[in-house]
Order: C-alpha cells, then structure tokens, then sequence
C-alpha cells in the first residue's frame, strides 16, 4: 500500500485545498497564516507540513477537519465540499470521516483505554458489543490490548499516544490528521508511535496529514511540505520510514 | 441526523456520569445544595397545606353544607330569632349554632372547638351525628359503635346537663372514656362537663375535623359559655344562586343580624393568612433559589475544568448539542438524587415547621388545631418536579458554555480568562436590564393586580402581587450578583497598592490572580455575596420592625397595669371580663386614671372588621398617624363628634383613601357608614381594626361588657405590689383566678414574645439559606485553589516557604470574601428597603421604619470574609502538604 513516490495514486485530488487564506487579529494588526494556498492530497498518502511555531499549521489542519473556516477558498474532501457545510455538518463529517492524534493525547479520562478507543465507533451508532469487536484487535495492533481496561493516567506517554492512534482508526475514518503527535514524547518513544502510525494508516489504506516541526518525524511521509511566509512550499521528500 | 444524536447519547452519558463519580466532593456538594433546597420547599409546602386543612376542616365542621348564615353583633343573636324564623317564617334547613373556644386539661391545654348543635335540626348540615352511609342510620349511627347501647348516649346527650362528645381519637388520644368528666376554660370561666358518648367520622376527613371539636347540645354550649339565650349564628340552606330567598329572609331580621354567605366568611379569613404563607413560599423559594446558585457554581467549575475534554469531543465529531445533553443529563442525575434526599429530608423537617407554622397562625390570626404534618402527595410530587427542574435551569448556562468551547486541540488558559473580562461590560449591561426590570415589577401598584383579578376594595391584594413583588426582589438580587465580576476587578485593582505595601510580593500577587482567574472567582464572589446580603436584608428587615414595634409599643401601652380575660390567641381577647374588674380597679387606692377596652368583632360589607373601642377621652393622644383629616386636633375633635379611626393595615385592606374616608358597620341599629377621622400606625394585627370612643360603640351596639381595663398609678406606686394585691382581689371574683393582671413591661415582652416566634421560621429558614450559600462557597473556593495546583508549584519550586503558600491562598480567598462583603453591604440594604417598604406593606398593610443596625453590617462583612478564610484553610493545607514536584508533574 505504501506510496514511495514511484506507484501513481488512485485519486491524487482526494483533499483539495482551492485558494485557502485564514487570517487572525492581532490586537491592531491581522496576521495572514494561510494566503491563498492550494494543493492535492491522495488518498492513502501521508503528507507532512513542517513549519516553526505558529507558522499556521495547525490551523491547516483546523480548515481540513472542519473545526475552523477559512477566510476564503475551499476545501474538498472527495466530491464534499466542507466549507459549504454548516457547522453541525462539518461536526457530524468529523465524527465518521476524520481521525485526531493530538499533541497532548487528549485521553478521556474518565474512560477506559478500551473505552477510549470504542467512543467514536459509539458516537457513530455502532453498538457497544461491536465496538469493542472492532476495537480489540486495533488495542492488539497497538500492543495494549492486556491494559484495555486501564485508565489513562496508568500509561505512559507513549502508551497514551499509541491508545490515541488506535482511537483515531477505530471508526474507519478516510483520513487521519496528525498535530505533533511526538512533541511530547522522548525520542525513543516518539520514533516508536511515528513507526506504528505509519504502519497501520498504510495498513487501512487512510490518507495521513501530519503536521510538525521535527524533520525526523517528516522524513516518514510520501510528499513534505513547509509553511513558510503563509504559503505551501513542496520539500523534497527523504522518506526513510 | 436525530438517531445519530440519539446514538451518542449512552457514551456521553456514560463519559458524564464518571466524571461525577470521580469527583465525590463536588457531587456530594451539589446534591447536599438542591437536598437542603427541595427539603426546606417541601417542609414549608407540608406546613402551609397542613394549616390549611386544618382550617378548612374547622370551617367545613363548623359550615358544614350551610350555604348562607344569619350573623350578629359581638352579642351574637337572640335564640327567639332562630324560633321565628325556623317556625312562623318556615326557614329551612335551618340549623342554631354556639361556638366558642376552650381549653381542658384533660385534652392538653390546647384550644379546641366547643360547638353547641340543635340534634334535631342537624341532619342537612353536618354528618357527625347522622352518617348516611352508616349501616344502622338514624341518629344514633355517627356514635362509636361497641358502646354498650348507643342510643343511651344519644339520651344522655340531649338530656343530661353538661353532656359532651368527643371523637374515638381524641378521646384515645388522651385516654378518656364515655363517662368521664371534663375541665372546660370557656375565656377563664372553668365549667365541668361529662362524656356521654363518642363520636366516629364516617371518613378520615371527617376524622381529622372532629379532632378538634367538643360537641354539646344547644343549650349545654349555652350554659358552658355563659351565653344564656343567645346564639353564635344560625346556618342556612338556600338554593344557588336564589336571591329572592336571600332577600325575603334578609327582610326578617332585626336591625342587629346580617344574612352573609357562609363561603364569603370562611374566605375572608383564609386571605388573611395567604400573605403568611406566601412569604413563607417566598423564603421556602430563596432557599431553593441559593441551592440553584449552587448547582451553577459547581456545574461551572465542573465544565471549566473539563474544557480541554470538550475541546478533545468537538474534535471528535461531537456536536454542541450533544455536549450540553451530556451536561444536562449529569444536572438530571444530581437532581433526581438530591431532590430525593430532599422529600425525606423535608418530610422530617415538615414536623417542626408546622408545629411553627401553626403556632404563629394560632398567635396571629385564629386557632387552628393541626396535629402534624399529614403527608401530601402533591406536597412530594410538586417538590420533587421544582427540585428536578430547578436542577436542570440552574445547569442551563454551563451547558450552553460547556457547548461553546471550540474544538481546539490545546486551550489557552488566557483565551477563556480574556472571554470573562471581555464580558465585564456585557454582565454590567445585563445587571442594569436586571435593575430596570426588578424595579419595574416591584412599582406595579398592588391595585393593578387586584383590578385584573377583578377584585374589588376590601380584599387583600391578591396572592399575585406578592409574587411578582418577589419576582422583582430576585431581579435586583441578580442584577448584584451580575456587578460581581466588574466589582472584582476594580476592587482588585484598588487593592493592589495595598496589600502589596503590607504583604509584600505576595500581597501584589494576589489580587492578580483573583482578577486573573476572573472567569472562576467572579461566580464564587457573586454566591457568597447573595448569601450574605440576604443575611443583612432579613437582619435588618427583622430588627428594623422589632425597633418600630418597640417604639409603638412604648408610645401605645401609656398603663402601668393592664387586666384581661384570657382568649384563644395571643394576641386578643375578646372575651368579656366581669363588669365588676373595672370598679374594683377604680376604686384601687393609687389608681389616678383609669380606661377600658372593648374589643370585639363586628360585620361589615367587607366581612368581619375587629373594633376597638376605649374610654380614652382623646383617643388620638398616644397614636402615630399615617394621615389625619385635618390634622391631629382635628382628628380628637372629630372622634369626639363620633368619627373613627383606621388602623394602617385596615386601610390598606380596604383601601381607604387618606381624606374623606368612611366605614360601614353593621350595627345594632342597621348598617351605619362611620367618618375615619384617621389612619393610625397599628402592628397589632394584620387585618386591621376600628378604634372608636366606647361611649360611640355602646349608642350603636347593644353590648356592655369590656374586654380589657388599663390602670395608670400615681407616681412613687410600686406596680409589682399593686398587681400582686389586684391578683389576690380579682380571685375572690367568681372566675377571677383565670383574670391576667399584667404590669406594662410584661405585656410588652408578651408582644415581642409573639414578634419573636413570628420570625421564628424566618430567621430558621434564613439560616438554612446561608448554611447553603456557604457549602456552595466553600465549594467553588475549594475547586478553584486545588486546581490551581500547578501555579502554586511553581511558586513553591521557585522557592516560597510553606507558610508563604498557605498565606497566599488565604490572602487571595480573603480578598474574594471581602469583595463579597462589600458587594452584599448595597445588596443587602436594597433588599431590606424593599422586604420593608414593599413586601410587608403589601402582605401585611404596615409601614415600618428603616433602621440601619450596625451591627448587621459588621456580623455580615465577618461571615463574608469568615466564610472564605474558612473555605480557604483545606486547600492551604494540602497545598502546603503537596511537593512542588507532584504539583508541576499534576499536569
């Protein structure tokens, strides 16, 4: 399923970013972070978006989930656009479609590690007996299925951010956005989770966004690019994975 | 769309519910805040509905099915009228009726209905001797079976002097059977009467009514109360709606004897009591209304904290409506639970408070004979529904935060704290809206709702006005609270050179971080502000109308000692002393002055009016007028030509315009429209009285007798002695042992005894309002500094000493207290101002005067700023405890 670059993709167009600018106000002044920015994503590619702080990557991937608008321009998932969707369209889009691993791992702690991983399943309708099915062997996959019934403040960081990765695939999702997923994780651990990450989005055939500012962390993905003055800048690729 | 709503709704739920469970304190501290409030409702709700039983029960044993009823003077009526009317005018059903209250010791010193009934002419309106549906029927059948032979009684009843029957139950209840004798104190006259026989309700309302009953034939009632020949009044039967009935019997009657509706008369008094049991709704409400305070308080800490979580479930896929159901649903937990605790709390608290309840009723208004709280489904089911709901509205507005926090991956601390000082100016807005509109309902005159209620002049204000009264006192209490915020700010700000200058860098941090964390402290400054402004508006409300009785007090009782038959109440008699009291108090040896009262009932258009008449030669003297026609020389110059006078609360029942006022009574000589010559200030009872020269009062009703004698003594008397020797005179009178003679001051403590267990229940449900006020502080204190944890590892990390970080959060909780403080000084008086100028004026019709006491102030700054210190100790000590490690790594 890997895309080293060499195999064409099925459907090279399946996130399309038209003419995207977001900007914020700064107390007197606007700050551009995207200015009309487009570009393509696969399905079942894994891109990464390097950039330094508060370059707007974050916010890149805000417009492609949905959670945030753009100023202007569009963003297509398939034949979807998203910024023509209300606000609960684009939550319920979400709930079945995208897959978050966030920064902070953002557990529920109140929830099992199994819990965690059944919720969106759950969200989406799917009784809790088949979730737990259908989450099992992703906890397996992962290598926590013997802490299932663990709370997260039990499990290390990486721990945590492995439950996070299988949280983000349990419901099948067509895409899955990644916002630093190692930046809180120490080397050891954070080469471990980007290893596992890439292995089972291949696996699932899901397309894969992943922001950060580590070059490391990039060198996994198909297609880098840099943010860099609010616009996408292509960087070679130095997929190593 | 809705099923995959609906589809999430168990996961949620399920995450909601932990974080409940996972937070016991905070739960806990919820559910004791609406238990305490649904607990206080329902007890008050048990009290006022069974007060309210009590006396309709009492009405319906005395009324039973009359429809109409043929009144008197004070005198009652001539037993030859009921003759008349029965037989040469063919009235009927027409049934004679003697009532009186007594007391026996037999039956516990309690008053207790003595009703004296024509056996024969009973049958259509009461069923204790008649029970149709009895097996045996007739007359015998409402008497007990297993009575040997139930007809002897019956006999015995008619037949034997001082025949009495009581109730199975009552009779139980004290241990009597058929044949023994019983004490009755008829206004101080003790006469003995005999059981012959005893009665069984067909039903357990009929049950409960004849608990409080002594029944006796016609003439045995007569002879007990020393009413020979005359009759309380005669029940009538009409048929609905027949005037020309009404009017041929009103044609009958003397000039002395009104035909009045019986439901008109029962009605008038039950209004009367109406505004008492609002008021009583009213504070029941308040104590709901803080438990509200704090389910929000504690649902908006739980939603601040758990933002981050929220933020993670936007992102998730979860929609703003799932996250406020799943708010609610830990809202309907929390009440279901605490409302639960809150019917079982409230039915044990119900005991004491209608023993309260009826207690301030028997003192005020007229007896009623409650036993105890009877447990009322409705009592329950509207308790547990206001409890659940007032859950639910209380959780309203965390939902709607808890919805709005966007679905961020990382939250900025800053970004929540800048949308709380961003919306400094909107809550001040909205605080001047909460002004506008709580000052608007408290201006609408009570006379708009009676109008709309279609009432006339001469009821009380109808129930609504006080209800929107409240409704406006909670707009303005809220309309404070909103101040909250903006009041920290500024207040923090003025602070800072202060405590900076006293407390060091410490003291420049701490009111920082007050203002900092704006979007926590605010909500907890605001609670503990309502909690101690209500504090200061009852305090002062309470000793505001102590101090205006104790000076009427002073200004009206100008006697040294005063001599009285004992009543039913405690606040008039109108039983008549022995003519003989006033001469032997005449002829007393340094007695230099002399008056006597006569107190007594009489009817009016507007039902029965009290009047009071005295033998004052200038009755106005030691009165405080509202308003005079002419000024007060005038006004004794008028009286003396056979005007009137008003009492404030009488005026304001029926309306009286300040000038140009008359009253119609129904005299002995026919109905007559007397001048008010002026409105006077009267505290002594709620529904007004007519105070008149007694000379006027004898040329219109035909009644000698007095009620009450004032002795003025001449200077260097010892009163103690005088009593003492008048005690020992009045005895040899027949039925003297029973005459008070009381000095001055001891019947002014008397009235402020009554005062006092008036406010009894006021101040024990002010307390239980603050004792939730303050779990609720407590708690948003708590939350707020241990989950500040972090912050303060920091300091401790950069190397505060212990007792500087337990100094630190005491300084910043101590300064929230003192914010509160100062907020509830404004609050508090603004709340007595109008608890003093509108509410009681419109539930009572009395003006008092605002008396700010100081110490009120002072009690209320040290519970504010007590309460915070105190909130603040456990999380001063755990913070000490906890290792600045532990503290950096917590998050």
């Amino acid at each position: 399923m890997a895309n080293d670059g060499h195999e064409p993709l099925a459907d090279p167009d399946f996130i399309r970013l038209v003419g995207l600018s977001k900007s914020y106000q700064e107390g007197e002044r606007r700050r551009v972070v995207l200015d009309n920015v487009s570009a393509g994503f696969g399905r079942g590619e894994f891109v990464a978006f390097l950039g330094r702080s508060g370059s707007g990557k974050s916010t890149l991937l805000n417009l492609v989930s949905g959670i945030d608008r753009p100023d202007a321009g569009q963003v297509w998932i398939g034949d979807q656009e998203l910024t023509a969707m209300s606000e609960r369209e684009r939550t319920l889009f979400r709930r079945h479609q995208i897959g978050f691993i966030f920064q902070f791992f953002n557990l529920i702690p109140t929830l099992t590690v199994l819990e965690n991983v059944t919720l969106p399943l759950e969200l989406g309708g799917t009784a809790p007996k088949a979730a737990r099915a259908a989450a099992e062997p992703l906890l397996e996959a992962v290598g926590l299925l013997d802490r299932a019934r663990t709370y997260p403040d039990r499990l290390s960081g990486g721990e945590q951010q492995r439950v996070a990765i299988a949280r983000a695939l349990a419901h099948d999702p067509l895409i899955v956005l990644a916002d630093e997923p190692t930046g809180n994780l120490d080397e050891e651990s954070g080469r471990a989770v980007l290893a596992l990450l890439d292995r089972l989005t291949r696996q699932a055939g899901k397309s894969l966004l992943l922001v950060t500012h580590s070059v490391e962390a990039a060198a996994y993905a198909d297609r880098v690019f840099r943010l860099h003055e609010a616009r996408l800048v292509p960087q070679e690729a130095r997929r190593d994975g | 769309m809705t099923a995959e709503i609906a589809a999430s709704g168990r996961p949620l739920a399920h995450i909601g519910l932990r974080h409940l469970a996972r937070h016991p304190w905070q739960t806990v501290l919820m559910i004791v805040g609406i238990m305490l409030g649904v607990a206080v409702m329902v007890a008050i709700d048990l009290a006022n509905a069974a007060a309210g039983r009590a006396f309709d029960l009492s009405t319906e044993a005395i009324a039973g099915r009359a429809t109409h009823q043929i009144i008197g003077g004070p005198a009652g009526l001539d037993e030859a009228l009921y003759v008349r009317l029965r037989v040469e005018a063919g009235v009927r059903p027409a049934a004679p009726i003697v009532a009186a209250y007594v007391t026996s010791p037999q039956l516990g010193n309690r008053p207790i209905q003595l009703l004296g009934v024509d056996p024969f002419a009973e049958a259509p309106f009461r069923s204790y001797l008649f029970a149709a549906d009895a097996p045996r029927g007739g007359l015998a059948a409402g008497i007990a079976p297993g009575q040997e032979d139930p007809t002897a009684g019956l006999v015995a009843f008619l037949t034997e002097p001082g025949a009495l029957l009581i109730s199975e139950e009552l009779a139980r209840g004290h241990g009597l059977a058929v044949g023994d004798r019983l004490t009755l104190n008829v206004n101080g006259r003790l006469a003995t009467g005999r059981l012959v026989g005893l009665l069984q309700g067909a039903d357990a309302l009929s049950r409960r009514a004849l608990e409080g009953l002594i029944l006796a034939d016609i003439a045995t009632a007569q002879e007990l109360t020393g009413q020979i020949g005359r009759l309380d009044h005669i029940d009538l039967i009409l048929p609905e709606g027949d005037t020309t009935a009404v009017a041929r019997i009103a044609s009958l009657l003397p000039a002395d004897a009104q035909i009045v509706q019986a439901a008109a008369r029962a009605g008038a008094v039950e209004q009367m009591t109406a505004a008492f049991r609002i008021n009583l709704t009213a504070l029941s409400l308040l104590a709901l209304v803080v438990g509200m305070f704090l389910i929000y308080n504690s649902m908006t800490f739980s939603v601040v904290q758990r933002r981050p979580l929220f933020g993670t479930l936007r992102c998730l896929g979860v929609t703003r409506a799932e996250i406020a159901a799943m708010v609610l649903v830990e809202a309907l937990a929390v009440g279901l639970i605490g409302s639960a605790l809150g019917l079982g709390l409230g039915l044990i608290l119900g005991q004491g408070a209608v023993r309260l309840v009826t207690q301030t009723i028997n003192d005020l208004y007229f007896v009623v004979t409650v036993r105890g709280a009877v447990v009322a489904a409705e009592s329950l089911i509207k308790g547990a529904a206001i409890g659940v709901a007032a859950t639910i509205a209380s959780a309203a507005l965390p939902a709607w935060e808890a919805a709005s926090s966007p679905p961020r991956q990382t939250l900025i601390r800053s970004s929540i704290e800048d949308r709380a000082r961003r919306a400094v100016p909107l809550t001040a807005a909205a605080a001047a809206a909460g002004f506008v509109l709580g000052a608007a309902l408290l201006a609408i005159p009570p006379r708009a709702f009676a109008a709309l209620a279609g009432q006339g002049a001469g009821n009380p204000p109808p129930a609504v006005s006080l209800t929107v009264s409240f409704a406006g006192i909670f707009f303005v209490t809220i309309a404070f609270a909103l101040l909250a915020p903006a009041a920290t700010l500024a207040l923090m700000a003025g602070l800072r050179p202060i405590t900076g200058r006293l407390f060091g860098v410490l003291g420049r941090l701490a009111p920082r971080n007050v203002a900092a964390a704006l979007s926590r402290t605010a909500v907890a400054v605001a609670a503990l502000m309502v909690a101690v402004s209500v504090t200061i508006g009852v305090g002062l409300m309470i000793t505001s109308f102590r101090t205006t009785v104790v000076a009427w007090l002073g200004q009206t009782l100008w006697g040294d000692i005063y001599i009285s038959a004992p009543g039913p109440t405690a606040t008039r008699s109108a039983a008549p002393l022995d003519p003989q009291v006033e001469q032997i108090a005449r002829s007393w040896p340094g007695v230099v002055r002399v008056d006597v009262l006569r107190s007594a009932d009489v009817g009016s258009p507007a039902g029965r009016i009290a009047v009071a008449a005295v033998s004052d030669r200038d009755l106005t003297l030691p009165r405080i007028f509202v308003s005079t026609d002419g000024g007060r020389a005038a006004a004794a110059e008028a009286v003396r030509r056979g005007a009137v006078l008003a009492s404030e609360p009488l005026a304001n029942r029926l309306g009286l315009p300040a000038h140009g006022a008359t009253i119609t009574l129904y005299t002995d000589r026919g109905p007559q429209a007397f001048p008010v010559a002026g409105i006077y200030r009267d505290y002594s009872s709620s529904e007004g009285v007519v105070m008149m020269q007694l000379d006027l009062y004898r040329r219109y009703w035909d009644d000698p007798a007095i009620t009450a004698v004032a002795l003025k003594l001449a200077p260097g008397n010892d009163v103690d002695a005088v009593v003492a020797a008048l005690r020992a005179r009045l005895a040899e009178l027949p039925a003297g042992a029973a005459v008070l003679v009381r000095p001055n001051a001891a019947l002014r403590n008397e009235a402020l005894a009554v005062f006092d267990r008036a406010f009894a229940i006021t101040a024990a449900l002010q307390l239980l309002a603050a004792l939730v006020a303050f779990v609720g502080v407590l708690s948003a204190l708590l939350s707020l500094q241990l989950e500040r944890g972090r912050e303060l590892g920091v300091l401790r990390a950069v190397g505060l000493t212990v007792a500087q970080l337990r100094g630190a959060v005491l300084l910043e909780t101590g300064l929230m207290g003192l914010v509160a403080g100062l907020l509830a000084v404004p609050t508090g008086v603004t709340l007595a101002l109008v608890l003093i100028y509108v509410i009681n004026r419109r539930s009572f019709g009395w003006t008092l005067e605002f008396y700010a006491e100081p110490t009120v102030f002072l009690q209320a700054m040290a519970l504010a700023v007590g309460a915070a210190l105190l909130a603040g100790v456990y999380p001063a000590l755990r913070m000490g405890r906890m290792l600045a490690a532990e503290a950096l790594r917590g998050e």
